[in-house]
């Protein structure tokens, strides 16, 4: 249960509120690199916290993110002509570079020096592991590049994608620490998905739907520890890391590529949910690579040249009842990644936690909320940078692993929940 | 035609969501198991809350054992705010669920007694390590070593401050 001032408080990250300062700490994924695939490319529509942006890639390849509309009458210049080193503006011809300056006024002489006085709003836009991120916050304050480990090991070894999901950031979030929902709701998808079937970890979790929680902090937000009993005086753990403000791992099962999320607000009521797939030490196989584009897995299919899923509320996101009822899947719904936007969405396009009747096994979301507010205020009134923000914290990595009974997670998974060049993840 | 799940979730359409009263009132008792977390107790009962009962000690028989194993005979008792030693049994009897509280390296081993009556009466347990200004990893680990055998939910708390937040979350 949350106050609404709290709820609000979390949710809320337009411009101007604490969330929305605190968010503007990071760097943030904004689009994939395939979206602004060439020089002069067209430019394309972005939104984010509450900011429609514009994404732009000029003729030598310098990335940019600036203000959706033109300073002269405001219309967008998505329409724009993107040339010579600019987005010229179709309707009297004002054009600008990727900074945002603008760089010619037709109507005045150069001389003038009127283009001069006219900047708009821009932001950095970087590229790194087939992702264009974006750092919104103060310049003086802008942190060292991402270090995740998707995007540093090799292209061939990572996958992305991207979808919309038509609800607050929040309960996106939440949906990727709550791992007590994954034994009922994804159910079907342990034994038939081709990214996660196979795995010899599978067989605990399909054994024992009443796993034991251990929540503890971490530098960069928590890890989520569910363990279940195994053979040998041994639990089988699967751990799950979340980094502030937004960024959830999967545990890895057997030698599958290993994934998770960040969860971006793209305004109150809708967010991005991104998905990576990775492999530390090996290339992605075709077979894998196939079946991500195939929506299989963590990805969905979306519908073409959108990111909108193809499933989606406008179609009851095909639910198929004789499916549900024959056990295909627990709720009717196809694929791990619909089956949970499906239920978030249904919450409303920001979820009343007034309502809501946590169980002890809610802990992590509580502990996760807990840790939002202090950070958003730390923030707000000493200035204190989030957990987070430092590059350190997102060398981490999640974990399936059996350890001793009497050996606590954290201390037996050290070495498992770090990222290391060259070396495998810790996963049956 | 906009079908139904565009619909319903419209902020529009949220403010048609039923609005009585989804849950009760519940039982939550709250167990500190060393002076430490005794003083975080004293501190919250404080705040208003919804039905729960705080208790700031624990106490069971010199023979160490709480007794039978279906937990009927269980000699072990509570300390109330007030003073008062309460039989623990009757109190996992009626509650929803137990929190304990252990303050990070203390001794937590009196857990297992608390356990027994939960498993008894198929009550969960949810523990909460509360740290400390100088609470270390050890600290830390031995608490969670005598904490995990028996909790379903094993929490290590940020600060203190937590505990209240969790409780309010929890509608305890
Ligand atoms: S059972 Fe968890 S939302 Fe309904
Ligand atoms: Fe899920």
């Amino acid at each position: 249960m949350l106050r609404k001032e709290q709820n609000d408080y979390l949710c809320q990250t337009g411009p101007g509120t604490p969330m929305g300062d605190m968010f503007r700490c990071y760097w943030m994924p904004a689009l994939l690199s395939e979206e602004l695939p060439e020089n002069d490319c067209p430019p394309v529509r972005v939104k984010l916290m509450g900011e429609r942006l514009l994404a732009v890639r000029d003729s030598e390849g310098k990335l940019g993110l600036i203000d959706e509309f033109c300073a002269h009458r405001g219309v967008s210049l998505w329409f724009g002509r993107n040339e010579e080193c600019g987005l010229r503006c179709p309707y009297h011809g004002w054009k600008y570079d990727v900074t945002g300056q603008c760089v010619d006024v037709p109507s005045e002489s150069v001389e003038s020096g009127y283009a001069k006085k006219i900047k708009l709003k821009n932001y950095p836009l970087i590229e790194k592991g087939g992702v264009l991120w974006t750092y919104m916050g103060a310049p003086e304050r802008q942190p060292a590049e991402p270090e995740w480990e998707f995007c540093n090991v090799p292209l061939n070894q990572t996958y992305m994608s991207k979808r919309l999901q038509e609800n607050n950031w929040l309960q996106a979030m939440e949906g990727g620490i709550d791992s007590s929902h994954v034994s009922f709701l994804h159910r079907g998808d342990l034994s038939n998905d081709p990214l996660f079937k196979g795995a010899a970890g599978n067989k605990y979790h399909m054994s024992d739907f009443k796993p034991v929680f251990e929540v503890v902090e971490n530098e960069g937000g928590l890890l989520i520890g569910a363990r279940r009993n195994a053979e040998d005086d041994q639990y089988y753990w699967r751990i799950t890391p979340w980094v502030m403000p937004c960024y959830t791992g999967v545990p890895p099962r057997g030698d599958h590529p290993i994934h998770g999320h960040f969860w971006v607000p793209i305004d109150d009521e809708s967010c991005w949910a991104w998905s990576y797939d990775y492999h530390p030490t090996r290339p992605l196989t075709e077979k894998e690579r196939a079946a991500m584009a195939d929506g299989k897995g963590i990805h969905v299919k979306n519908i073409p040249g959108t990111y909108r899923p193809l499933a989606n509320k406008d179609n009851d996101y095909l639910i198929d009842r004789a499916g549900q009822k024959a056990g295909r899947t627990f709720s009717g719904v196809e694929g791990i990644g619909m089956q949970d936007a499906s239920l978030q969405e249904s919450m409303g396009p920001i979820c009343d936690r007034a309502r809501e009747n946590l169980v002890s096994t809610d802990n992590g979301i509580i502990m996760a909320r807990h840790r939002l507010l202090r950070a958003a205020r730390a923030l707000a009134e000493k200035g204190v940078i989030p957990p987070g923000v430092d590059p350190e914290h997102h060398k981490v990595r999640q974990a399936a692993l059996l350890l001793k009974r009497d050996i606590p997670y954290k201390d037996g998974a050290k070495e498992a929940l770090k990222a290391k060049k060259g070396v495998s993840q810790t996963s049956v | 035609m906009q079908s139904e799940s565009a619909r319903v979730t419209t902020a529009r359409e949220a403010g048609f969501r039923v609005q009585y009263p989804n849950s009760k009132k519940r039982s939550v008792k709250i167990i500190a198991l060393d002076s430490g977390t005794a003083r975080v107790v004293y501190d919250i009962a404080r705040e208003p809350w919804n039905g729960a009962v705080f208790f700031t000690s624990l106490s069971f028989d010199a023979a160490g054992s709480p007794g039978d194993a279906d937990g009927t005979t269980m000699h072990a008792w509570l300390g109330d705010l007030a003073g008062r030693m309460i039989e623990l049994v009757g109190e996992v009897a009626t509650a929803d669920f137990v929190v304990v509280l252990a303050s990070a390296g203390a001794d937590a081993q009196s857990v297992s007694v608390i356990a027994e009556a939960c498993a008894a009466y198929s009550k969960s347990l949810l523990a909460l390590v509360v740290p400390g200004k100088n609470t270390s990893e050890a600290d830390i680990a031995r608490s969670l070593s005598h904490l995990r055998p028996y909790a379903r939910m094993l929490v290590v708390a940020s600060d203190a401050d937590y505990v209240a937040a969790m409780l309010t979350a929890l509608r305890a």
